[in-house]
């Protein structure tokens, strides 16, 4: 699973480096933010999407890639539901020219499954830290056997 | 990891410096003053890009309707008063609406070859009404 969330975070960050000014542009649909923090952040957050992701696949800076990705996207639901709230007609653009059309629901569910996906990573990851597995185990453990 | 995605992200907004307008979403050639729209005369022509129920409250003189609401059939009735001469002002609310931006930035693709000379109000309505 770690491969296809952060597999889906590397694609969705490509196709938005792809043509930052469009991101930018949709993150000003937003109204939250000022035009030259939109546009700076449309050069900024497809990179780190891209990292956290590939942390995700390759298992390095691990916990740190899937606290970043759980933040974006937990900041991302909350910003699309209050454009809703405000009656703004928005493009999500997260994923480039493909999402251009989704409807607000169709953006919700993409969403909150990759919330969801991440936050079971994120358990897996805290009863791996209390359950390790006999590969984890200590040394010593080990030699007591 | 959150530095290290500053190192490609300034690398790249380098590489697109000149592509990308930092201050404001619509490049400040695409932007015109009310006073030079007016001083444009007849050789322009105008576009309210704000709802069909604003349009009919009030809009600049001689204004040409044309939302994303009805795009087909309102381009329609638009496509034949504009010639590649005139330069067309399209306007929606205030500062602050996309609406202006976005049908300037489709008008520019509706055409073979792409319409030139499209212009965003720089104010909106709220401007002209105040300089009216």
């Amino acid at each position: 699973m770690d491969i296809i969330v952060g597999g889906i975070f590397v694609y969705a960050g490509i196709l938005k480096l792809i043509d930052p000014v469009q991101f930018g542009l949709d993150i000003d649909n937003y109204k939250t933010l000022p035009w030259f923090l939109s546009v700076r952040l449309a050069f900024y957050l497809p990179w780190l999407e891209v990292f956290c992701g590939l942390a995700l696949v390759f298992r390095c800076f691990y916990r740190g890639g899937l606290a970043i990705l759980i933040a974006l996207i937990a900041v991302f639901i909350g910003a699309t539901i209050a454009a809703r709230v405000r009656g703004l007609d928005i493009t999500c653009g997260c994923f480039g020219h493909a999402s251009q059309h989704w409807s607000f629901p169709q953006h919700m569910a993409v969403d909150l499954g990759i919330f969801v996906a991440l936050g079971a990573l994120f358990a897996f990851e805290l009863i791996r830290n209390v359950n390790p597995g006999p590969d984890e185990w200590p040394r010593s453990s080990h030699r007591r056997d | 990891m959150l530095a290290l995605a500053c190192l490609p992200a300034i690398a790249e907004g380098f590489y697109f410096r000149d592509k990308v307008s930092w201050q404001s979403a619509i490049r400040a050639s695409e932007l015109v003053t009310v006073d030079t729209a007016k001083a444009w005369g007849e050789s322009a022509l105008w576009v309210d890009a704000r709802p069909d129920e604003e349009y009919a409250q009030d809009h600049v003189p001689g204004a040409f309707s044309l939302n994303e609401d009805h795009w087909d059939e309102l381009l329609a009735q638009f496509l034949p008063n504009w010639s590649p001469d005139r330069k067309v002002i399209v306007y929606c609310s205030a500062q602050s609406c996309n609406t202006a931006r976005d049908v300037a930035k489709r008008l520019r693709e509706s055409t073979q070859p792409p319409m030139q000379n499209v212009f965003v109000l720089e104010g909106g309505w709220e401007e002209w009404v105040k300089k009216k």
